[in-house]
């Protein structure tokens, strides 16, 4: 009777298996799963795939900003895009006759580079992005963007904006890739001051507008204004990009380093086009696009960042 | 007392959920955002027990955790641990009035929240304070709207 009993109680009260032996179970398969991706990195594939059937998510997610964009776009004035117009044409201008100087001091750095017996290519090539979502975690400065593997993106390249370095793609599905910030806490960059080549490493503080400089010696040249550009040491970020203007410097008498705050060039949480810089074509790279199922394999360290 | 589960609103609160944990908040409230695949989760175990248990909350949070690009199986096993205790106290969660099932709602959610934070923290991850339980917070001010309004489509579709 007891038994019977017990069974038909079992039947009302509980549903199917007892859930404690499933959540035993889901706990184990989810410690198995963190430590291999978090500790082993041997899930980038399934993150991925799973990432790649999300794109809808993402599509649906992106709907209110575009939307905002065409119904600000639906009324616009004609004076206002003329102004606009006028306005880019004078800047085209400013930016032409820069690049007529440019061509002229590439030519000329070419000529040297090769006086040098150097074979480093002065321009990158790049691809444009836009941006389709943020993180969703508050604590992670993350960016989605429209280009992935379809497009010959993979984990470890430099994204740009228009100013400087933004930062680096971190994983990459089909058609979207997510884009690790300069501002974000576990990112670093190796750094160089342009006006004495003073080397050090910026890191992210979790913060979009303020960025770290560190294990910088108390008696080094460095001062407020100056500007920190990517220094190409660690083989990630491709040599010369802007990434920070050192703001403010704090001398604390007794530590051996001085506290140097900086802020990030490129507008971390405004910017809407990025681009993607591929690293000139070498041996390596070809070996790391060739086999798209070891993107970890990428030239530079294994870590985001170099920290 | 509903106690049938309507396919097509499942998918759709599930949708939903996906979508609004990457979008349609302003950028600087994100510490405030409610736990939407949290709440989606306790609805369902909640109403259905027999249908929506562990293993699907499981999955679901696995797509979170892509969503988040937090280390794969810590948002899949707080869901997890959403719908057991779900499942442990429905019965009782059967009777209590709507502000009580708030409270219920931030205790399981501010579990949950614990457990990833503890996690993450564990893998290296900042320490910012209390702050993570925010999302626990507005998430048990939003359930009876949240509650009322999913009821609503699954007598509809259901």
């Amino acid at each position: 009777m007891t038994l019977w009993g017990g069974l038909v109680i079992k039947t009302i009260f509980v549903q199917g298996p007892v859930p404690g032996l499933r959540l035993l179970l889901i706990v184990i398969v989810s410690a198995a799963l963190v430590v291999a991706d978090a500790r082993f990195d041997k899930l980038s594939r399934v993150r991925s795939a799973i990432a790649t059937a999300l794109v809808p998510v993402y599509w649906v997610g992106n709907v209110p900003d575009q939307l905002h964009d065409w119904a600000s776009g639906l009324f616009v004035s004609r004076e206002d895009l003329q102004q606009e117009n006028e306005d880019l044409r004078a800047r085209l201008l400013i930016l032409q006759r820069r690049a007529l100087k440019y061509a002229a001091l590439a030519s000329e750095n070419n000529e040297l580079r090769r006086l040098m017996n150097s074979s480093e290519l002065l321009d990158d090539r790049v691809i444009v992005g836009e941006v389709v979502g943020i993180s969703p975690d508050p604590f992670s400065h993350e960016l989605i963007i429209n280009k992935g593997r379809s497009d010959g993106l993979f984990p470890g390249q430099a994204v740009l904006d228009a100013h400087g370095l933004m930062g680096q793609v971190i994983q990459s599905s089909q058609i979207t890739s997510r884009v690790l910030l300069v501002s974000d806490s576990s990112h670093a960059v190796p750094v160089e001051v342009v006006r004495n080549g003073l080397r050090a490493i910026l890191l992210g503080s979790g913060d979009s507008h303020n960025l770290e400089l560190v294990h910088v010696p108390d008696t080094a040249d460095i001062r407020e204004g100056d500007l920190l550009v990517s220094s190409g040491l660690g083989g990630r970020f491709p040599r010369g990009y802007p990434v920070a203007e050192v703001s403010r410097i704090t001398k604390e008498p007794g530590e051996p380093f001085v506290s140097i705050q900086a802020t990030p060039k490129a507008e971390l949480d405004q910017s809407r086009l990025v681009l993607v810089v591929f690293p000139p074509q070498t041996p390596e790279s070809d070996r790391s696009e060739a086999a798209p199922g070891e993107p970890r394999e990428a030239p530079g360290s294994p870590l985001p960042g170099e920290g | 007392m509903l106690a049938i589960i309507g396919y097509p609103a499942f998918l759709i609160s599930v949708l939903a959920g996906l979508v609004l944990s990457i979008s349609l908040f302003p950028v600087g409230w994100f510490e405030f955002r409610p736990e939407w695949m949290g709440l989606v989760v306790f609805y369902w175990t909640f109403r259905a027990p027999e249908h929506f248990g562990i293993l699907l909350a499981w999955c679901l949070g696995l797509l979170l955790d892509v969503l988040e690009s937090a280390p794969l199986g810590v948002n899949a096993m707080a869901m997890g641990v959403v719908a057991f205790l779900v499942l442990t106290i429905h019965h009782r969660l059967r009777m209590y009035p709507l502000p009580q099932q708030s409270l219920i709602v931030f205790l399981l959610l501010g579990i949950s929240q614990m457990l990833v934070h503890f996690i993450k923290q564990l893998l290296g991850g900042e320490n910012a304070g209390f702050s993570y339980l925010w999302p626990a917070l507005t998430s048990a001010l939003i359930w009876p709207f949240f509650c009322v309004l999913l009821d609503n489509i699954n007598r509809k579709l259901g």
